[in-house]
């Protein structure tokens, strides 16, 4: 049956499966109407959406890596400091620690020779204190033997 | 003759016909255009239509829904050009190759999936403009016009001297290729559909139900490959047209 109908189509006076026509022609310019609308309507800014993205992310990652490089930059340079400030730091606490052993040494120092020297005025004063003591003891004795002598052999002699 | 009497009985039903060949006719002046591929292409042209605005409308940068949908397959467009015509110059090519790939897709698809046939026209039955040679002709010949163009718009008229390359030998077969390659296109994708809704309308009017359907399923992925090698092959003439012989190495 399928080739009767067939057969039958191909003997219409008209029409046919192979009928080339003003369809063609026709056809052709209503396609060449749509790529353009859907070129306007569609490629271009489907397109431009899809190419800006792709630029904005180019974008942001070239700005992501300068930013990294410049944190490490950053991070590399406050290290330098850090370690020179700790060497400052380090000076600082060395010569503070130096100054503060040579001001304890010093007054120890001094304070020994106060010591050294309030030792020698004690004792100077012990032998001055001694002598007049001593003096005093001799005049005490003679006047004491003057007064035995007196007592003993009179006044008279005494004199 | 049981046989023959059923199948009397299921056409008298009409329950599925099969009506091959005939159109119906609108006459313009003196021409005469065939009605019902029309119609169906505005319908599929109204699709793209529908289809492209609504991903247009709102275009974020961060896409959601439709316009996601639309830009993969933009993006499978865009690709589908760029393999077969290279970085450089593909991207003026891209609405003319997307619009063979999207207009034939969605006509072959609409074709296999519309019951276009249940509505009655005077003459004929509707389906699938790519069913119509008239349609699969005139995407054949603009095919061949574009690559005729890209080439002679990339190198002149040493264009045809590329013919001889690599040797004059060439030339008769590079001559008869323009001739071969819109009628393989045109006859490729009409023939491939036509078999396609014939092979279903047959099955149909024989069991109308259930036994069709795996026949249908593959009808749907012929008409996706069918519109895929349209265009691909008509990128690759494109490109092939472009391709410069000389600096072939330098790439």
């Amino acid at each position: 049956m399928m080739t009767q109908w067939i057969l039958l189509a191909e003997q219409t006076s008209e029409g046919g499966l192979f009928d080339l026509d003003a369809t063609l022609p026709l056809m052709a310019i209503q396609f060449l109407l749509l790529a353009t609308i859907l070129n306007i309507l569609f490629y271009k800014p489907l397109g431009k959406a899809i190419d800006d993205r792709a630029s904005y992310v180019q974008g942001q990652i070239a700005q992501a890596k300068k930013q990294k490089e410049e944190a490490l930059a950053l991070a590399q340079r406050y290290e330098q400091e850090l370690k020179e400030v700790r060497k400052q730091s380090q000076g600082i606490i060395s010569t503070a620690q130096s100054e503060a052993q040579k001001i304890v040494s010093d007054q120890i120092q001094q304070a020994q020779q106060e010591v050294i020297a309030e030792r020698q005025k004690a004792s100077e004063e012990i032998e001055a204190e001694r002598v007049e003591a001593l003096s005093a003891l001799e005049q005490e004795v003679t006047a004491l033997s003057r007064q035995i002598l007196e007592k003993v052999i009179g006044l008279e002699f005494a004199q | 003759m049981d046989l023959a009497n059923t199948l009397n009985l299921l056409h008298s039903v009409n329950l599925a016909a099969i009506e091959v060949g005939e159109h119906f006719y609108w006459e313009i002046g003196k021409y005469k255009i065939h009605g019902q591929v029309f119609l169906v292409s505005w319908f599929v042209i109204g699709v793209l239509l529908v289809a492209s605005i609504a991903a247009t409308r709102n275009i974020q940068r961060i896409p959601t829904g439709f316009q996601n949908f639309m830009e993969y397959v933009l993006d499978f467009l865009r690709g589908l050009a760029k393999d077969q015509i290279g970085e450089k110059e593909y991207r003026p090519w891209v609405p003319f190759i997307g619009t063979l790939f999207l207009f034939i897709f969605v006509s072959n698809w609409s074709g296999a999936l519309i019951p276009w046939k249940l509505i009655e026209i005077p003459e004929g039955e509707l389906s699938a403009p790519t069913v119509d040679i008239n349609t699969t002709v005139a995407f054949a010949l603009l095919t061949s016009l574009a690559y005729f163009y890209a080439g002679i718009s990339k190198k002149g008229l040493g264009y045809f001297a590329d013919y001889a390359q690599p040797s004059p030998i060439m030339v008769p077969f590079r001559a008869i290729e323009d001739f071969t390659r819109p009628l393989s296109l045109s006859f490729r994708l009409f023939g491939n559909i036509l078999a396609d809704e014939l092979a279903v309308g047959v099955l149909v009017l024989l069991v109308p139900l259930i036994v069709p359907l795996p026949l249908m399923i593959l009808g749907l992925f012929t008409s996706a490959i069918q519109a895929l090698i349209f265009a691909t092959l008509a990128a690759s003439y494109i490109g092939e047209a472009m391709e410069s012989h000389g600096e072939e190495h330098h790439d």
